[in-house]
């Protein structure tokens, strides 16, 4: 492609996408691993990203939020092309979904919740992945990538109540499925019959 | 504040979403109410947590010197 010397411009360009871009990578990598489910899609997801990103780079505005920006595209490139074939459509009405309290289970057991440290990082990531998508990626932009409610409203296009009740959902399934975990491993008695 | 409002609050409390003075009430209202302290406490571990055991995960190198390749033609 690039056949001629690099400009001042280009390299400037380079610098710049560098400093404020390929930083966010490794997130951009997580939140793509969670969204498809796979690696091989990640990769190819995050890469694809990553051009684009680089070919709009002069949309972006310089020292504003280069992570929502690039996980905006990101998300939005999973939508137009990859969703369908990496996930079955949602089937669940998220809004129907019953909250599990775990802690009103857990409080005289354990309620400093000392159950999770025995929890590895594989199960996590697998109750994660079990979350319906709408659930999964708000918990994932918050829980792992430490977003605020308005940036994570801006990417995932929602408004801010709805990524409130989205996170309050999802951190109530993704606890109950990791007290099951737990239960089913003998690791809390639980009070479940 | 009330435990009710109190417990409302919880994740936008523990997600540092609220106004400094909310978040003063809420300090108050923990700081002498056990039950809504131990909740907190729970729900911030968990969130603590999640954190600690998914954010291992980064970006291969093989895939970043691909992303450069591609972007740079290095």
């Amino acid at each position: 492609m690039a056949t001629q010397a690099p400009t001042p411009a280009d390299s400037s360009r380079r610098s710049a996408f560098e400093k404020e871009a390929l930083v966010h990578l490794d997130a951009l990598y997580r939140v793509g691993l969670r969204l498809t489910g796979n690696a091989a899609d990640a990769d190819d997801l995050v890469q694809e990203t990553m051009l684009k990103a680089y070919r709009s780079w002069d949309q972006y505005q310089p020292g504003t939020n280069a992570k929502g920006w690039l996980l905006t595209i990101l998300r939005n490139s999973f939508i137009n092309e990859y969703r369908r074939r990496t996930r079955h459509p949602e089937t669940v009405d998220v809004d129907t979904i019953e909250p599990f309290a775990v802690f009103q289970d857990i409080q005289e057991e354990d309620p400093q919740g000392a159950f999770f440290d025995k929890i590895v990082d594989d199960e996590v990531l697998r109750a994660i992945d079990g979350l319906p998508e709408a659930f999964r990626e708000t918990v994932v932009l918050s829980d792992v990538e430490g977003m605020s409610y308005q940036e994570i409203g801006k990417i995932l296009g929602i408004p801010v109540g709805t990524v409130k009740s989205r996170l309050f959902r999802a951190r109530q399934m993704l606890q109950g499925k990791l007290y099951d975990y737990a239960v089913g491993n003998g690791y809390i008695k639980g009070r479940k019959p | 504040m009330k435990c009710r409002e109190c417990i409302e609050h919880l994740y936008e409390y523990l997600d540092r979403e609220l106004t400094p003075a909310v978040e003063a009430e809420i300090r108050d209202h923990l700081s002498h109410c056990p039950p809504c302290g131990t909740k907190f406490d729970f729900e911030g571990a968990f969130k603590k947590f999640v954190q600690a055991r998914t954010r291992a995960q980064g970006c291969p190198p093989e895939l970043k010197q691909r992303i450069l390749r591609e972007l740079f033609d290095e």
